[in-house]
């Protein structure tokens, strides 16, 4: 191959690719399936799968495990939108819209919505990335830890957002995920911190059960309450439609550049090393938010609510793979077993590889490509039928669903005290939701708070214990003043309302 | 209606002060988890526990300011009432708390299967029990074969799973 041009190279590389289509479908399934239960992940199925893996050959391997991270990362929003339960702590911002819009009879809808900002979200950043390669693997370079701090600031400052309607609450809510996340050692010293004596949360909190409890118990104890998961007020209940697929689908397609921006935020987090795709999500919905002309349609069941979250975390998925192989570092959970199970077949990284095993450099990002173009149309269709679930009576469906959560929970680490963690977030979460608290708002800081305290403390270890260096890089200072407007435009733009109600009133 | 909301909200504030008292006790004892630590493992959460401190003390001052003023009561009924026993909520809970006790023991197939039995039928008030027991063994013995059979995953295993592997080599 070391002959032909790039184009050709690619050409060849993708006619390569298309041939394992046998590989890809049925790996499609198998993604979506693990995507969409929580505790299961792109990342824990290639380990369960370990020995059939390693048994392929180099081509189908890559194939199989590419395409499964791209299903996972689109199957974790099919139970976000349709019972409020995301399969992945990268989904954890799609229910906010999404769930709504199924409450409301739209769930068919939503779910093509979410495939198509998926899709065309994962298909542009794959191609972005490859363009771009040399560049963007330079971005891990910059993004110190001052720079991760006003990265993380800005997921966190969603919690101010979604908890609009009471923002006393939504800071409670927020701060005591950021206390909850800050069980656990501390990373310079390893001091226990809150951890009731229990050496099962000396590492922290496990995030699958906070995730579990918090959205998936805490909503089955609400659920019964209403015959099905639709609006018991919803007298007309849709029928699932083709028609409902295609609106659903053109909605999406109508706003091609909300998916384009949100998606290469998604792209640029997904290549800084130890971020990942619920950072992205956050920042991406936030960043919606906030520069949206409906503000305050968000949280309601409006279309960029979903779009955002969904085209940001596909984004992550090209970008994790930069960093691995332009620099042998992994960019995710997932990315950092592909690097295992690429190296014990012999595949060396670095940015040589592209010259040395062009197969395997372009292979992963053609493979990528290709899977987001057959999920398109293969899942799309479905959305008619998955649909469905909102309309089996709540009786059965709650305790199903806190049966295979809960047992979620138990699988990454395999502890029984993470089943009883995630009933405990259960109660938690069934606490906040029914006097007015946003679960959401307490998982982001569950997710995000021990981040940000990492990233903090290696910042002022550096500096010596010098807060001013918090505003000591040009790249940082950059971000404090996005991150300024960031919050600052909403409260200008309510403002601006408000003046002119009084004006019109007047 | 936004006013009518409020009032309603705000009638029952005992159960809004649930997650804020959670919330003071937790940071309480964090702190005294982290008094003689070094300042790396104090200084984020001196910060952030500071904070959610100061937030809770002002909702607890709101809370009296409307309890004052007749808007509120200390009333936990947004939280707990009867309804949690007559839609079957207090009952699944039960069986929820049942089956993290006993799936370490009996495995996972045969407790899941006790588990959605008895509380679908809980939540359908004892009836239609033949489709309830048709539904969780469907269920369970599906979980068993994708998850333990075809997965391999190492769920909690029990006597079900023990012969299970025996037939199934």
């Amino acid at each position: 191959m070391s002959d032909l041009s790039t184009g050709q190279i690619l050409a060849q590389v993708f006619l390569d690719t298309i041939g394992y289509w046998w590989v890809i479908i049925p790996t499609i399934f198998l993604g979506m399936i693990v995507g969409g239960i929580p505790g299961f992940s792109a990342a824990n199925t290639i380990i369960i799968l370990l020995p059939l893996t390693l048994a392929m050959d180099l081509e189908t391997g890559i194939v199989f495990m590419v395409t499964l991270y791209c299903a996972a990362r689109m199957g974790a929003g099919i139970p976000a939108i349709l019972v409020n339960i995301p399969g992945t702590a990268g989904a954890a911002a799609t229910p906010l819209d999404g769930y709504p819009m199924t409450r409301s009879g739209r769930g068919q809808q939503a779910l093509a919505m979410s495939f198509v900002a998926s899709s065309i979200g994962g298909l542009l950043t794959t191609v972005i990335a490859l363009a771009t390669m040399p560049i963007l693997a330079r971005v891990g370079f910059y993004m110190h830890s001052v720079e991760m701090i006003v990265v993380m600031l800005f997921g966190i400052s969603l919690i101010a957002s979604i908890a609009a309607s009471d923002m006393l609450k939504g800071l409670i809510a927020g701060f005591f995920g950021l206390m909850i996340g800050s069980i656990g050692t501390d990373v310079v010293y390893a001091t226990p911190r809150g951890t009731f004596g229990f050496l099962e949360l000396y590492d922290g909190v496990p995030l699958i059960p906070a995730l579990v409890g918090l959205f998936a118990v805490s909503e089955a104890f609400l659920m019964i309450e209403r015959r099905t998961i639709l609006d018991d007020s919803d007298i007309a209940r849709p029928k699932p439609s083709w028609e409902a697929t295609f609106e659903g689908a053109w909605i999406a397609l109508s706003r091609w550049w909300h998916i384009v921006w949100t998606s290469i935020i998604g792209l640029i987090i997904g290549v800084i090393p130890g971020a990942g795709a619920a950072i992205a999500s956050f920042v991406a919905y936030q960043q919606s938010k906030t520069f949206s002309k409906t503000p305050e349609k968000y949280g309601t069941g409006h279309p960029e609510g979903l779009i955002a979250p969904e085209s940001a975390n596909n984004g992550v998925t090209s970008g994790t793979l930069v960093p691995l192989l332009v620099l042998g570092i992994p960019g995710g959970a997932t990315a950092a077993i592909m690097l295992v199970v690429l190296q014990f077949k012999g595949v060396g990284f670095g940015p040589s590889l592209f010259e040395r095993a062009p197969e395997v450099g372009y292979g992963m990002f053609m493979a990528m490509a290709i899977a987001y173009l057959i999920m398109t149309v293969t899942i799309l269709p479905l959305s008619r039928y998955m649909s469905r679930i909102t309309t089996i009576p709540t009786i059965y469906l709650a305790p199903i669903i806190i049966s295979f959560t809960l047992v979620g929970g138990f699988v990454p680490r395999e502890y029984m005290f993470d089943m009883w963690l995630a009933l405990g977030f259960g109660v938690i979460g069934y606490v906040a939701r029914r006097t007015g608290y946003h679960v959401a708002a307490i998982l982001i800081g569950v997710i995000l708070g021990p981040l940000l305290e990492r990233y903090f403390l290696l910042a002022l270890r550096k500096s010596g214990g010098d807060v001013s260096t918090l505003f000591s890089s040009n790249i940082g200072n950059v971000l404090w003043v996005l991150l300024v407007i960031t919050i600052m435009v909403p409260i200008w733009q309510s403002w601006r309302r408000r003046r002119q109600a009084e004006a019109r009133a007047a | 209606m936004a006013d009518g909301n409020r009032r309603e909200r705000r009638a029952h504030a005992g159960g809004e002060l649930v997650i804020p008292v959670a919330a003071v006790a937790f940071t309480l004892y964090y702190f005294s988890t982290i008094w003689n630590s070094p300042w790396t493992a104090q200084v984020g959460a001196f910060l952030v526990g500071g904070l959610l401190l100061a937030f809770c003390a002002v909702f607890f001052a709101r809370v009296a300011i409307d309890y004052r003023a007749g808007e509120a009561d200390l009333g936990v009924a947004n939280l707990l009432s009867w309804d949690d026993w007559y839609c079957g909520r207090v009952g699944l809970l039960a069986t929820t708390v049942g089956y993290v006790w006993f799936v370490e023991d009996l495995g996972f197939t045969l407790t899941t299967f006790l588990f959605l039995f008895l509380s679908m039928a809980i939540l359908n008030r004892l009836r239609r029990l033949g489709t309830c027991f048709a539904v969780s063994g469907v269920m369970a013995l599906g979980g068993w074969a994708l998850f333990i059979w075809a997965f391999d995953t190492r769920f909690p295993s029990g006597w079900f799973e023990q012969t299970m592997r025996g037939l199934t080599g």
